[in-house]
């Protein structure tokens, strides 16, 4: 047998090279697997769903926008176009270029590939929010026919996707677009979420982790020419224009408004009592349901039962019967106290 | 024909075209429409006679048994009675049934095999193979399963282990699993079978997969006899004779504790990368307090539980047992081919700190853990040639004195090391093939059979791995 | 056009012979097909044990009838074969659980679901018992664990919640057997038709919905008639339902109409 030194040497430095490769998320072999695409099939589909994305919101498409948008060089771009032109799908004319029927045609089938994919991954998989434009940006490009009709009867043939965009139909309808940019509100009006722009993926990170989602209700105070300031959700938010510019919002007359400061589930103490008044739209699919059909909707009136040994989940009275929920979901759940229980 | 193909597009066609304007919250508004209606008509019909019920007996021990003063060391005294009574319970009814089984009704067997000329390889294959295999799995597994099972469904019944969940869950969803995987893992540490379908109860899809793949981390009583057989030897034997029995206890329960540390570990990994995807959701419902039915639930519990999980290990143990005995017993150029396989696998056996009685021994006693140390045994005289123990080949048997057990293994050329990495390994190996096949029925899916199946004999070489080299290098 | 329950066929079954065929359930010498649904933790599986005289193992937690248990029994002459449907809050989600219930009831068209309801958790255990309803309009609600309720001080008015649900409503105590012989008898008026169900149908909702529901049942009635859960199929196809979908492409809708109007014309 070799020297025992050695030995133990070698088994020490092939178990940290598997950590290095395995370790979740950050090992070797997971970011090798995400590097594994961009072909250039997967380019022309991109660029196609890049230049509706312009038509669509009103923009007149160039060379310059489409290599910024698929992290491309200049040079490649304009391959792509003229590729693309050739077997018509693009036109050019003066100023850019134009999608044909049939290119607008193809770009609505991988906008509704994609947007089904995130529908998908936001309802039916444990995925964090960030992920869901990642994964669907590659699994779009790999899916037959039949997996699209089988996604749609999975996901309860969807109409919105996740961020709040209609999911174009199978013959390619889409309804007209409706919203603002969060930009052009005026001080002091109230506005309803209804679409955040998942690219670029830093600025999508940002609003996420500012709390904001399609649904939520929000009040502009401020519009300086650095900052936008208003009230998310009880809190006070600062956004850069530019980053604002990427959440879509309607005006709401003045009935329909309700803004905060909430109070969550999760801020009840044992023995107090309160009314529900909404489930946040961040708690979804599955999720959603099941707390649905719990009987946790607008109205019920939900009392604390006790709290865990070890502090976490909690039991409610919720209609007759005692449900525990962690915190994670509590904080989903905004409440109007009544009062304190004798 | 077309015709009605034609109304049945154009009614979907409408529907598809409404459905854009009702938007995105059927759901939300259906489930108010039905809950406005419930109330109506609860409102109706319900009448309270008296004044609150809060203040009942049912808040008063809801209050205590999940209070942070009481409710964790409530519950440790709960399990620890369970396997008290369970442990000490079995004792008696066991040695019966071995005695009964292996030592009465086999030679009886034999003799009127003998009686009735029956060549030597028939008597060996079944009476010798097979009936032993069975026996030994009958006698070891039923009597603890019969008394654990029911007092597991009392408390159940009862409406306790929810309230376990609930306060443990805080630990589990840390490393991404569910409350209620303490109820599957501590089902576990009766039969990792039963533990696999205890997983049921828990209807989030990620954590229940979790809890089916993390659950051969919980000792299953096929292990215990082991891990405390060879820790009384081994270790037990290194400190002075009085509290020898301590210490080998304390082995048993830290390696217990490696396998629950072990099994948030792997938790954790695992939904953090492979079930990342899977659908996650919480929901735990604490049922009222119910009065048990005692003599219902010993016969559920025995009917649903114990028999099918017995009925499904002997149907594994029978050709385990054949197989056993037909490899000791064919010869291939005047050794067995047992000897053989042994010859060749202790190279890579020493190297982990085991040797090659050991591997064989586990991977022909897959069907069963209880058949682990009798063929341990068998093997060790098989191979160490040693004369005057044992049966013959292929025979499995048990020894009565700590000693003999002593002077065997001796002969066999273990040592301290090979007595911890053997409880090391017996930890962490393939689940028993009830507990695979059972895997195979819950899942339904091949491939996480094979995750986890393979995942823990990884492991457990990977381990055995380090500790030998570790060892060498230190001694 | 007839009446749904004409009266030279009140003891003719209204199962759906080849679905319930399809949905394995054992066809031969029966006359009534049961189903029975409820909450999980109602004692569903007590009551399905009262009823057969089956010891199933009956436990607190949802989930605990995996593998779908059968029985049967004979009573006033008859043979029922009884379903024990999984313990579900509801119809709506996509669990596998909450399929199998749904599917069952729908397409195999049990001659009476009996819906176990936890009396102490009336207002929940009404969710899934109005859902039930909609699809189904020959259901006996069975109010279980009348006992727990009377530990907590509570009464139910049963006769009012019948006529709220335009269906039999039996209180028992399973566990004791109380009251198991009323939900037999129940059950048979209702599987032979001398009782007639008017179920409740669902009508709080917003307008929008109620709408959308109203235009698309009209359609729908005009082209499957004899469909008798009109509106809750219309609710289905608004929420995108994959399965309903299909069973209109397939025409295995169009057949469930029809199955009900040749009974009629028997």
């Amino acid at each position: 047998m070799t020297a025992p030194a050695f030995s133990l040497m070698s088994t020490i430095v092939g178990t940290v090279t598997l950590l290095v490769c395995f370790w979740p998320q950050t090992g070797l072999f997971w970011k090798w697997r995400r590097g594994l695409t961009s072909t250039r099939r997967v380019l022309m589909e991109d660029a196609l769903k890049n230049l509706y994305d312009e038509e669509y919101n009103g923009i007149t498409s160039t060379i310059n926008g489409l290599s910024g948008a698929l992290g491309i060089n200049r040079n490649e771009a304009a391959r792509l176009l003229v590729r693309l032109e050739e077997i018509r799908l693009v036109h050019a004319h003066a100023y850019g270029f134009q999608l044909t029927q049939d290119g607008r045609k193809e770009a609505l089938r991988m906008i509704r590939i994609h947007r089904l994919w995130e529908r998908y991954l936001a309802d039916e998989t444990g995925l964090e929010q960030t992920e869901w434009h990642k994964r669907a940006e590659k699994l779009e490009h790999s899916v037959t026919a039949q997996q699209v009709e089988a996604l749609v009867a999975y996901t309860g043939n969807p109409t919105y996707d996740p961020h709040g965009d209609p999911i174009p139909t199978a013959s390619g309808k889409l309804p007209p677009k409706k919203g603002k940019p969060l930009t052009d509100l005026e001080v002091n009006d109230v506005a309803k979420i209804i679409h955040i722009e998942d690219e670029p993926g830093a600025v999508f990170a940002q609003l996420v982790a500012e709390g904001l989602h399609p649904g939520l209700q929000i009040r502009l105070l401020e519009k300086a020419v650095r900052h936008l300031t208003f009230i998310a959700a009880g809190e006070e938010i600062k956004l850069a224009p530019v980053v604002a510019a990427n959440v879509t919002v309607v005006v709401l007359p003045v009935e329909d408004q309700s803004l905060g400061p909430f109070e969550t589930l999760a801020s009840l103490d044992i023995d107090e009592v309160a009314e529900v008044l909404s489930i946040s739209r961040n708690c979804r699919g599955q999720q959603r349901r099941r707390i649905l059909d719990l009987g946790v909707i607008p109205g019920t009136v939900i009392s604390v039962a006790m709290r865990s040994a070890s502090g976490d989940p909690t039991a409610y009275n919720i209609r007759g019967a005692t449900i525990a929920l962690r915190k994670t979901q509590a904080e989903l759940i905004r409440i109007h106290r009544i009062e304190r229980a004798a | 024909m077309k015709a009605a193909e034609k109304i049945e597009q154009s009614i979907l066609e409408e529907a598809a075209a409404l459905r854009w304007d009702i938007g995105d919250n059927l759901h939300d508004t259906l489930l108010e429409s039905i809950y406005q209606d419930a109330s109506k008509i609860a409102d109706r019909v319900v009448s309270t006679t008296a004044g609150k019920q809060h203040f009942n007996w049912e808040r008063r021990l809801d209050a205590l048994l999940t209070s942070r003063m009481f409710g964790f060391p409530l519950m440790l005294l709960m399990l620890t009675l369970v396997f008290w009574l369970t442990i000490s319970g079995a004792n008696v009814p066991s040695g019966l049934l071995a005695n009964a089984l292996i030592d009465r009704v086999h030679p009886w067997l034999k003799d009127l095999a003998a009686g009735a000329g029956l060549v030597w390889w028939l008597d060996g294959l079944f009476i010798d193979g097979i009936y032993l295999a069975a026996a030994w799995v009958i006698s070891v597994m039923l009597p603890p399963m019969a008394i654990f099972f029911p007092l597991f469904t009392l408390l159940e019944d009862f409406g306790y282990l929810p309230r376990v969940a609930f306060n443990l869950d805080n630990l589990f969803r840390r490393s991404g699993a569910h409350g209620k995987q303490a109820l599957s893992m501590a089902m576990g540490y009766g039969c990792n079978a039963a533990g696999v379908i205890a997983a049921r109860i828990i209807d989030s899809p990620r954590e229940r997969l979790i809890a089916i793949i993390t659950n051969n981390f919980a000792l299953c009583n096929g292990r215990w006899p082991t891990q405390i057989l060879i820790a009384s030897l081994f270790i037990g034997s290194l400190v002075p004779a009085a509290i020898g029995g301590i210490v080998s206890a304390a082995a048993v329960v830290a390696v217990t504790f490696l396998g629950i540390i072990l099994t948030f570990v792997v938790s954790w990994a695992l939904s953090r990368t492979v079930l990342k995807g899977e659908v996650s959701s919480f929901s735990l419902e604490l049922p009222p307090y119910r009065p048990p039915r005692i003599l219902q639930t010993l016969y559920t519990s025995l009917i649903d539980r114990t028999l099918f999980v017995l009925w499904r290990a002997v149907v594994f143990a029978v050709p385990a047992g054949a197989l056993i005995w037909l490899l000791a017993n064919i010869r291939l150029a005047g050794l067995s081919l047992a000897a053989h396989t042994i010859d060749f696998l202790n190279p890579f056996g020493l190297l982990v700190g085991l040797n090659g009685v050991i591997l064989l021994a586990y991977i022909v006693a897959i069907p069963a853990n209880e058949i682990v140390i009798p063929t341990i045994l068998m093997l060790t005289v098989l191979s160490a040639k040693v004369t005057g123990v044992g049966e013959g080949a292929g025979v499995m048997f048990e020894l009565t004195e700590l000693d003999s057990y002593q002077r065997l293994f001796s002969a066999g050329g273990w040592t301290l090391l090979t007595a911890v990495n053997l409880m090391l390994f017996s930890l962490l190996h393939n689940p028993c093939s009830t507990t695979i096949y059972t895997i195979y029925k819950e899942t339904g899916s091949v491939k996480w059979t094979l995750v986890a199946s393979i995942l823990p004999v990884v492991m457990g070489l990977g381990l055995c791995l380090l500790v030998a080299q570790i060892w060498q290098f230190l001694v | 056009m007839k009446e749904r329950q004409s009266p030279e066929c009140a003891t003719c079954p209204a199962h759906n012979v080849a679905n319930l065929e399809k949905l394995g359930v054992d066809m031969t010498s029966l006359d009534f097909v049961l189903a029975l649904a409820g909450n999980p933790n109602t004692g569903k599986s007590t009551v399905f044990n009262a009823l057969t005289g089956l010891r199933q193992h009956t436990g607190n937690w949802p989930g605990k009838t995996v593998t779908r248990a059968e029985g049967s029994f004979s009573y006033g002459g008859k043979r029922y074969k009884i379903v024990d449907l999984p313990g579900t809050y509801s119809l709506l989600s996509t669990s596998t659980d909450e399929e199998v219930a749904r599917d069952f009831i729908l397409f195999g068209q049990p001659d009476v679901t009996v819906i176990v309801v936890d009396v102490s958790r009336l207002e929940r255990n009404l969710n899934l018992t109005l859902q039930v309803l909609e699809i189904t309009d020959r259901a006996v609600v069975c109010l279980n664990l009348i006992d727990e309720a009377e530990r907590h001080h509570l009464k139910i008015d049963e006769r009012q919640l019948s006529r709220e649900l335009g269906v039999p409503v039996v209180p028992t105590n399973a566990r004791q057997g109380d009251g198991i012989q009323a939900l037999l008898k129940a059950i048979s008026e209702v599987a032979s038709g001398s009782f007639v169900c008017k179920p409740h149908r669902i009508a709080s909702g917003s307008k929008e919905l109620m709408g959308a529901v109203q235009r698309l049942s009209n359609s729908l009635k005009a082209k499957f008639p004899g469909l008798h859960n009109v509106r809750w199929v219309a609710l289905r196809l608004l929420e995108g339902d994959a399965r309903i979908i299909d069973a209109v492409k397939t025409g295995e809708l169009a057949k469930l109409g029809r199955n009900e109007f040749q009974q009629i014309e028997n």
